[in-house]
């Protein structure tokens, strides 16, 4: 029927607003930044023409001459500045002189319109030549254009021969905003920092995944399998806690423990050490509170995985093992690890995309430190795009990094998809009407 | 469990409780301490309390200066929490449904996109809604973070409803059906209450994944009018002067008990996420 159908579009539409809206725009417009060189100092919504010395020193490079050109001053003879002239109270005939004879008049150097102005009729003193002077000043330095057009016609104006080409480039090099530009992913194939916090990322993911997120949760959870019912359950408590606890207070008590004022510190200084901050001390220390910081809360979703999984093998197996004699360990190695293949590979796949976008915890702990010792990727391009402490937030370049991370995200899904054998997943609806 | 009830011969079990008590040591030390600290006085090279005081609870009626007031922080907290599950629950309750029972075009692709997006790293949706408010004019309100903060917990959500829609028997839904009743009637009245465990568990994800949140609402609103506890905490944190742990931990504390409470009254509904996972 017709209904079930309509009905289904509906039911369906505010999730598929909501996802494309706050989910897949913000991942393709990520995609549009990740190919501009948007920053704090080109602004994010498109920039004026401005021709400031950096620029002509850009321009220096292509078009020498019209460089220094546009460095020094112009005079133009209009009626802006007549008017200003006739405001100066000075003799009337000047301005009226200069109207009548050099209207629209060009001079390239303020030599030669003083030479042109003390010519007139009227003859005016040294400082009045250079007080009229000033009223025809009309350097194309520092001044705003909100657009080309505006550009152009200012320059042809004050008389720079220009071919369009070059008109081009002089827009090119004096414009403030941002431009398209795929510089971000070359820059990022280039830079060392880059492979620095690259072998950051995979050394974080590596450890965390393998030592607490699946090595420790799987110990956890056989042992809390052996247990009586009531130790069990304080311990699953116990490891849970990470995970229910908002992330700034977990790390918070982390930075307590390892604080120079903190625990350990005291600890130490009972046995004649002085305090010191072990969290950010050294390389070693950071990574050693990195991985434990994020390694217990990950420690924690493998155990409860891999506890269900071990629940559902059947209990004859275990009985049937006993009667043969088998230890604890004979029964870990043949009966439990053999069914945990799946669960196991589960949690890896799940668990090293979590890790690769997690930063969270990185951030509020060490922050990328000590130097850039635990900067990971994601955490990369949070500073590069949104806290960066030299100031000038690059935005462009930061979306470059997050969009690496979405395109390895992507491609890992799609690959654990079908090791998951998607099409059992999407089976038919059971009901169709 | 196998034979949780009687060990047998071959195993003893307090070596083991032993060990892992010693592994579990930093975390047991660190929430006890968030307690103790809270409430007592200790003088700086001590590892035990000499007296009690509430003077680091403080800032629940004194605000410090060029902070926010703790209650409207709180506030601001509650009311992002509490939209985000309700926005979550709605859209994935119905959308969960849809892809469960109904076929509707592109299911299968839509299926298969909720799952690749929730592998998406919230990084890039930071970066881009950021630039994207900054250019409309949106910075700095509630409403842009609880927007972005549910649609990073629907795939998660739609998936797990799903689930909970698949194991509800046909056979509800078809006597509804032939009794006469609309599609969305059979839902609401029949279909609805047989997912509550579901609902419950996503509820109370929700909730306390919007409740501890830090890096939108410390990107997208670190306005003082609109700024939430983690933010409020992460202030202080990121302040390295003045480290005053014990009232960080009393701010701390009051920020957590409403978890560890939600926690400890529903946490056999949680576990049906935390079992099927989510990000960490």
């Amino acid at each position: 029927m017709k209904s079930s159908r309509t009905l289904g579009l509906v039911m369906i539409a505010p999730a598929a607003v909501m996802i494309v809206l706050f989910f897949l725009m913000p991942v393709v417009l990520t995609a549009v930044f990740s190919m501009t060189n948007m920053t704090t100092a080109t602004g994010i919504s498109g920039g004026v023409y401005q021709i400031a010395p950096n620029s002509l020193i850009a321009l220096k490079s292509a078009m020498p001459e019209i460089a220094t050109e546009m460095a020094e001053p112009r005079y133009t003879i209009d009626e802006a500045g007549l008017k200003a002239v006739e405001g100066l109270g000075l003799a009337p005939g000047i301005a009226a002189e200069l109207r009548a004879k050099h209207t629209g008049e060009v001079f390239p150097a303020r030599r030669d319109v003083e030479r042109m102005i003390k010519d007139l009729a009227e003859r005016p003193s040294t400082r009045e030549v250079k007080q009229i002077s000033e009223q025809f000043n009309r350097s194309v330095l520092n001044t705003r254009f909100d657009s080309k057009g505006q550009l152009f016609s200012a320059l042809d104006g004050l008389g720079f021969q220009l071919t369009p080409e070059q008109k081009e480039i002089v827009a090119k090099t004096t414009y403030t905003g941002w431009t398209w530009t795929s510089d971000n992913f070359s820059r990022m194939a280039r830079s060392p920092d880059m492979a620095r916090v690259l072998f950051n990322t995979v050394l974080y993911v590596a450890l965390v995944l393998t030592l607490f997120n699946v090595g420790y949760a799987l110990l956890l959870a056989i042992l809390t399998h052996y247990m009586p019912p009531t130790p069990a359950s304080i311990f699953r408590g116990i490891w849970l806690l990470p995970r229910i606890t908002p992330v700034v207070i977990y790390v918070l008590l982390w930075k307590w423990l390892a604080w120079d004022s903190g625990f350990i510190s005291i600890l130490m200084g009972k046995f004649g050490y002085p305090p010191k901050n072990y969290l950010l001390d050294t390389a070693y220390n950071a990574w050693f509170f990195v991985v434990l910081i994020n390694g217990f809360i990950g420690a924690s979703m493998g155990m409860l995985v891999f506890s269900s999984a071990m629940k559902a093998i059947p209990k004859s197996q275990f009985y049937a093992s006993e009667v043969d004699g088998a230890s604890r360990w004979q029964q870990i190695r043949y009966i439990i690890l053999p069914q945990m293949r799946w669960p196991i590979l589960f949690v890896t796949c799940y668990q090293t995309l979590s890790l690769l976008a997690s930063f969270n915890e990185i951030l509020l702990a060490t922050n990328g430190g000590p130097g850039n010792a635990t900067e990971v990727w994601a955490l990369s391009a949070y500073h590069t795009a949104l806290r960066n402490y030299a100031g000038n937030l690059e935005y462009g370049l930061g979306a470059a990094m997050a969009l690496v991370l979405v395109v390895i995200g992507v491609v890992l899904s799609l690959l654990y998809l079908r090791v998951f054998n998607y099409g059992t997943l999407v089976a038919q609806p059971l009901i169709e009407d | 469990m196998a034979e949780q009830s009687q060990p047998s011969a071959n195993y003893r079990s307090w070596p083991v409780i032993t060990a892992l008590t010693i592994v579990s040591l930093p975390l047991l030390l660190m929430y006890l301490y968030l307690f103790l600290d809270t409430v007592t006085v200790k003088q700086p090279d001590a590892l035990l309390p000499s007296g009690l005081t509430l003077n680091h609870w403080r800032f629940l009626w004194q605000t410090t200066p060029g902070k926010a007031n703790i209650w409207h922080v709180t506030l601001n907290t509650l009311l992002f929490s509490a939209c985000t599950t309700s926005l979550v629950l709605i859209v994935s309750s119905m959308a969960g449904y849809v892809l469960s029972r109904l076929n509707v075009p592109a299911r299968g692709f839509f299926l298969a996109g909720v799952m690749v997006l929730h592998a998406f790293p919230s990084v890039t949706l930071i970066i881009a809604i950021f630039i994207v408010l900054q250019m409309i004019g949106l910075y700095n309100s509630l409403i842009g973070v609880i927007l972005v903060k549910a649609a990073i917990d629907l795939p998660l959500g739609i998936w797990l409803m799903k689930g909970f829609y698949d194991t509800v028997p046909w056979e509800i839904e078809m006597a509804g059906v032939v009794d006469g009743a609309s599609r969305f009637r059979v839902w609401r009245s029949l279909v609805l209450p047989q997912v509550k465990p579901g609902i419950m568990a996503l509820a109370l994800f929700s909730f306390l994944a919007g409740w501890g949140e830090f890096i939108l609402p410390q990107v997208l609103a670190p306005g003082n009018d609109v700024q939430v506890l983690s933010v409020y905490l992460a202030g202080f944190l990121f302040d390295d002067n003045n480290y005053d742990f014990n009232m960080f931990k009393a701010v701390g504390l009051f920020y957590l008990v409403p978890v560890l409470i939600a926690y400890a009254l529903f946490n056999k509904y949680l576990m049906n996420i935390y079992g099927g996972g989510s990000k960490g």
